[in-house]
């Protein structure tokens, strides 16, 4: 008995948000609509996707994908559709421009600097030590004498 | 020389990333980039509300300076705004077209009737004024989609070539029409009067 509740609890994650039901021609459309649910960015209720969302332009989004899906046009068609009208903004996955370009490079840039930075340091920083505890012990030792 | 840049440096560094994160305590994530600013009108045929045989397209928005104002009776921040509008229309003569959309109207069910829609709307102006010289029916709220519209109110400035010039998203008020709006509608009146004044002066 428990195992089949968790079984039923594992298996309803996999029944997807969206209520309205979509019949499509093909497997693939039907395919290209859950991909394009999932990355359109509702405009409304900004952390959510299109397919989890409820808002009306939710709604009215997902109808249009399927409009568009069923009329043939293809993943990037239909995106580029939506950002015509909601800009960027409306594709979790933001295009590389020079404003965006830093959020692959900076940590990149980052590790590349902190890198050199020990290599750099630790030699010159250890061969001036060594010189001038050597420097120092002969100091010593010539005031012994 | 070296100690001191690096001390310079990391400050420096620790500045900007104050600085930006400071920006971001008051910049709002709501406001985005209208794509409609600058384009003319996205090309539509939709029905009258109140009589629906009646056709309208982007062409009634040529000649005059119009604000397109996207509204519904669900929308309890229009009904808010609705006297003002009201104000404005008469007081200052603005134009104002409703491009209305039902949010209980289920195209794919057809959950509500076009005369009860009519019924709230009448009712809804009656209440709070009627600021609009008519209302655009967007049935399957295509032309809001194509707009970029995320919700209501929202207002489009429109010149006298059906370019839209300004998307302010939420509400007209006294302090938005003086600040935002009146500066930018001024200008239009402008722009609309001085190609007409110089093609009479043409004919002269």
């Amino acid at each position: 008995m428990r195992w089949l509740l968790l079984t039923l609890l594992v298996l309803s994650n996999l029944v997807l948000a969206t209520e309205d039901s979509y019949e499509f021609d093909t497997p693939q459309q039907r395919e290209t609509f859950l991909t394009l649910t999932q990355e359109l960015r509702c405009p409304m209720c900004q952390n959510q996707n299109i397919a989890d969302s409820d808002a009306m332009i939710a709604h009215d989004m997902r109808r249009k994908v399927y409009t568009l899906v069923q009329e043939g046009k293809s993943e990037q068609q239909v995106i580029n559709y939506m950002k015509v009208r909601y800009g960027d903004f409306v594709h979790y996955k933001p295009p590389v421009t020079f404003a965006t370009l830093w959020l692959w490079l900076t940590p990149v840039m980052f590790v590349l600097l902190a890198l050199l930075f020990v290599v750099f340091r630790k030699k010159t920083s250890t061969q001036e030590d060594i010189e001038a505890k050597l420097a120092k012990a002969n100091a010593m030792l010539e005031q012994e004498k | 020389m070296k100690k001191s840049a690096l001390l310079v440096i990391p400050l420096a560094l620790f500045c900007v990333l104050i600085v930006f994160l400071f920006q971001g305590l008051f910049s709002d994530p709501r406001t985005l980039d209208s794509q409609a600013k600058d384009n003319p009108v996205p090309s539509f045929e939709l029905p009258d509300l109140m009589t629906p045989t009646r056709l309208y397209t982007p062409d009634v928005f040529r000649g005059e300076v119009t604000i397109l104002n996207v509204w519904g009776v669900w929308c309890v921040t229009c009904a808010v705004e609705l006297p003002f509008l009201t104000h404005l229309k008469e007081a200052e003569q603005v134009r104002f077209v409703g491009l209305y959309f039902d949010q209980d109207l289920d195209p794919d069910f057809g959950t509500k009737t076009l005369s009860r829609v009519q019924q709230e709307v009448i009712s809804m102006l009656g209440r709070f004024g009627n600021p609009y010289q008519f209302n655009i029916f967007d049935v399957y709220r295509d032309t809001s989609l194509d707009l970029g519209v995320t919700g209501a109110p929202e207002h489009f400035l429109i010149d006298a070539n059906g370019v839209i010039r300004m998307h302010h998203v939420g509400d007209i008020n006294e302090r938005v029409w003086a600040n935002k709006i009146k500066p930018l509608y001024d200008v239009l009146l402008q722009e609309k009067n001085k190609p007409l004044a110089e093609s009479q002066g043409g004919e002269l």
